[in-house]
């Protein structure tokens, strides 16, 4: 059931919440276990079958960290040995799902057999629910979790605001919480939990489904095969960089704010990151959870070992700004485009998010390189002043045109976008557009803007759309700032007073009451989060 | 070896790595409040500190350490020096 309906917000959450708290005024123990009775039935609303599915498969990862619990650090072996089993049965559960037709597709194309796809159904939140799982073994191995219950895995698995799309949690960021948890009615959570709701809602209702249907004529014309010129492809390509920008900010603002109402503080996962100006500190921004889980359990680990080989080979390692070419490529670009890979591959199994996901690996290895090399030839301050806009600009331009490839139905439609991005397929303009221009729309004609066919009116409104969100994007404060002095995620501190900062007061509360009217009102169109793919 | 001659050998890698002779750190230093101390600046770093001390983290220590003063007491631990 999607948080932006009908039956979510006027049936399924007001009633769990409420018997939520009715029932932690006498005992928190049956409050829990009415959070995750709620959330199996949150999972089970468009498929009953998705909750058979994914039942075994906590069992089975319950069973193993239960073993290695027991084990402590006593038989090392077994431990290492239940590990991999354990990572190995959620990457096969993963793979079978997402990947076994793409991996039939691929060999169909490569060998040129002939093999019958096998179409399934993904569980819904699969991508998520399998990295969470693994990083809780991987912590139980380590020896960070120290005790746990069946019911506590349970909850930290099933715990429904982010159990579809994130954020992706640790066990030990969430358990101490619920164990804190009073379960009952709490002004003040509340309070900061409705807002957030509700401004994500507006997000992903009022902002993001606005230009969605605009981007998607756009990228449905370069999948019918047919070219895009200039303005079109770059409003297209902006455009759905906006659209995911919105729709995915919308939804962790009401993940955060859902867990809130349960008096639990979810992670950061989306800081303005179109405010970036590079692409290291773009990934520090978006999806945080993502890039924090295959930094630690993916990217460290590999660099660690890689580093520990070089020493031990007697190479140089990477060192500052001397670092050599070979420890920069085996050290540096080596691993940071296997793990935006790895990325790509686990959003998506297509070509269009390989391909996504190497062009951000290569963003981050030049990004990178680029820190090695700049401080041998370029310091002091001319370098902040020029390079802060110029790193802005690169990496908004960078980070859209990849956005293309994520949003293409396959890699030849990304290509054809590319393609107008460069101006291959000429500059047009909707014919009634340069008409209404008078005699700078002549000007234009004579320097080679050709008029189309396209209409005027849907090109106003992508333009208008587009340019309207990117203000919002880059000028206004986000959420975090927003409610900083209510800590709205994990770890958020207070930032000094300015005049958007939320308080509970009467202000606040009509202001929100517009923005929730807003948001319900547009629920007609309800439509999927884009994260909830994956 | 005390703590601040750990701490004065961390200094000096991260100096080195990020080449910025400004850098002071402190038991109480997390990543976040240097800039440009990024994962990978951290990993680099964890492994400069492995090679010149002789010691050797577990992964999940290297993600576990919150504070510079964390690393420090793992060195001490490793060296049979608990703090």
């Amino acid at each position: 059931m999607l948080f932006n309906s009908y039956e979510f917000l006027l049936g399924f959450l007001p009633l769990s919440l409420g018997i939520f708290y009715i029932t932690g005024t006498y005992s928190r123990e049956r409050a829990i276990q009415w959070l995750i009775a709620i959330s199996l039935v949150f999972y089970a609303w468009w498929r009953p079958v998705n909750v058979l599915l994914i039942s075994p498969s906590i069992l089975v990862n319950y069973g193993l960290a239960r073993t290695m619990l027991n084990l402590g650090e006593r038989r090392p072996r077994i431990s290492n040995t239940l590990l991999w089993v354990g990572i190995a049965f959620n990457l096969t559960f993963l793979g079978y799902f997402k990947y076994l037709n793409f991996f039939e597709a691929t060999l169909n194309d490569v060998l040129g057999a002939n093999m019958v796809l096998t179409e399934l159904i993904l569980p819904l939140g699969i991508s998520f629910i399998t990295f969470q799982k693994i990083a809780f073994l991987v912590d139980v191995h380590a020896g960070r979790i120290r005790s746990f219950g069946l019911q506590d895995y349970c909850l930290f698995v099933l715990f429904f605001p982010q159990l579809i799309a994130g954020p992706i949690v640790h066990y030990r960021e969430m358990m101490p919480q619920f164990q804190m948890a009073t379960c009952q009615f709490n002004g003040r959570d509340f309070a900061v939990g409705i807002t957030l709701f509700f401004m994500g809602l507006f997000k992903k209702v009022v902002l993001a489904d606005a230009v969605a249907p605009y981007v998607t004529n756009v990228f449905a014309s370069a999948s019918g095969g047919q070219s895009t010129s200039f303005l079109f492809a770059w409003l297209g390509a902006i455009g759905f960089t906006l659209q995911i920008y919105f729709d995915f900010s919308g939804y962790t603002d009401m993940a955060l704010g859902l867990a809130r109402f349960f008096g639990i503080k979810l992670p950061v996962n989306f800081n303005s990151p179109l405010k970036a100006t590079n692409i290291i500190d773009f990934w520090l921004r978006w999806h945080v959870s993502l890039t924090r889980f295959l930094t630690a359990y993916l990217y460290n680990p590999l660099v660690l070992a890689l580093t520990r080989r070089r020493a031990a080979a007697g190479k140089p390692a990477f060192s500052g700004r001397n670092t050599t070419l070979g420890a920069y490529v085996t050290l540096l670009a080596l691993p940071t485009v296997l793990t935006m890979f790895v990325s790509g591959l686990w959003h998506g199994a297509g070509y269009q998010f390989l391909l996504w996901g190497l062009l951000h690996g290569l963003y981050l290895s030049v990004n990178h390189a680029w820190r090695v090399l700049r401080p041998r030839f370029w310091q002091g301050p001319s370098y902040q002043r020029l390079m802060m806009p110029v790193g802005f600009a690169l990496t908004f331009t960078a980070v859209v045109a990849a956005m293309v490839m994520f949003r293409a139905s396959t890699v030849t439609a990304g290509l054809r976008i590319w393609r107008g991005m460069l101006g291959m397929d000429g500059i047009a303009l909707p014919g009634a557009v340069l008409h209404r221009l008078g005699g700078f729309g002549d000007r234009l004609m004579t320097h080679g803007v050709i008029a189309s066919g396209a209409s005027g009116s849907e090109f106003v409104a992508l333009a208008g759309w587009t340019l309207l969100l990117l203000a919002i994007a880059w000028l206004a404060p986000n959420t975090l700032q927003m409610l900083s002095m209510y800590e709205p995620a994990l770890g958020v501190k207070p930032l000094p007073d300015r005049w958007v900062a939320w308080r509970p007061s009467s202000g606040w509360a009509i202001g929100m009451a517009f923005v929730a009217v807003c948001g319900i009102l547009s629920l007609g169109r309800v439509s999927a989060f884009l994260y909830w793919q994956f | 070896m005390t703590d601040t001659e750990i701490l004065n050998i961390f200094t000096r890698i991260l100096r080195d790595l990020l080449g910025d002779e400004g850098i002071v750190l402190t038991e109480a230093t997390e990543r976040p409040d240097v800039p440009g101390w990024d994962s990978f600046a951290y990993v680099n770093f964890i492994v400069a500190a492995e090679g010149q001390l002789g010691v050797r983290f577990r992964v999940a220590d290297v993600e576990s350490f919150q504070t510079v003063g964390d690393i420090v007491a793992a060195v001490q631990k490793q060296s049979g020096n608990p703090a």
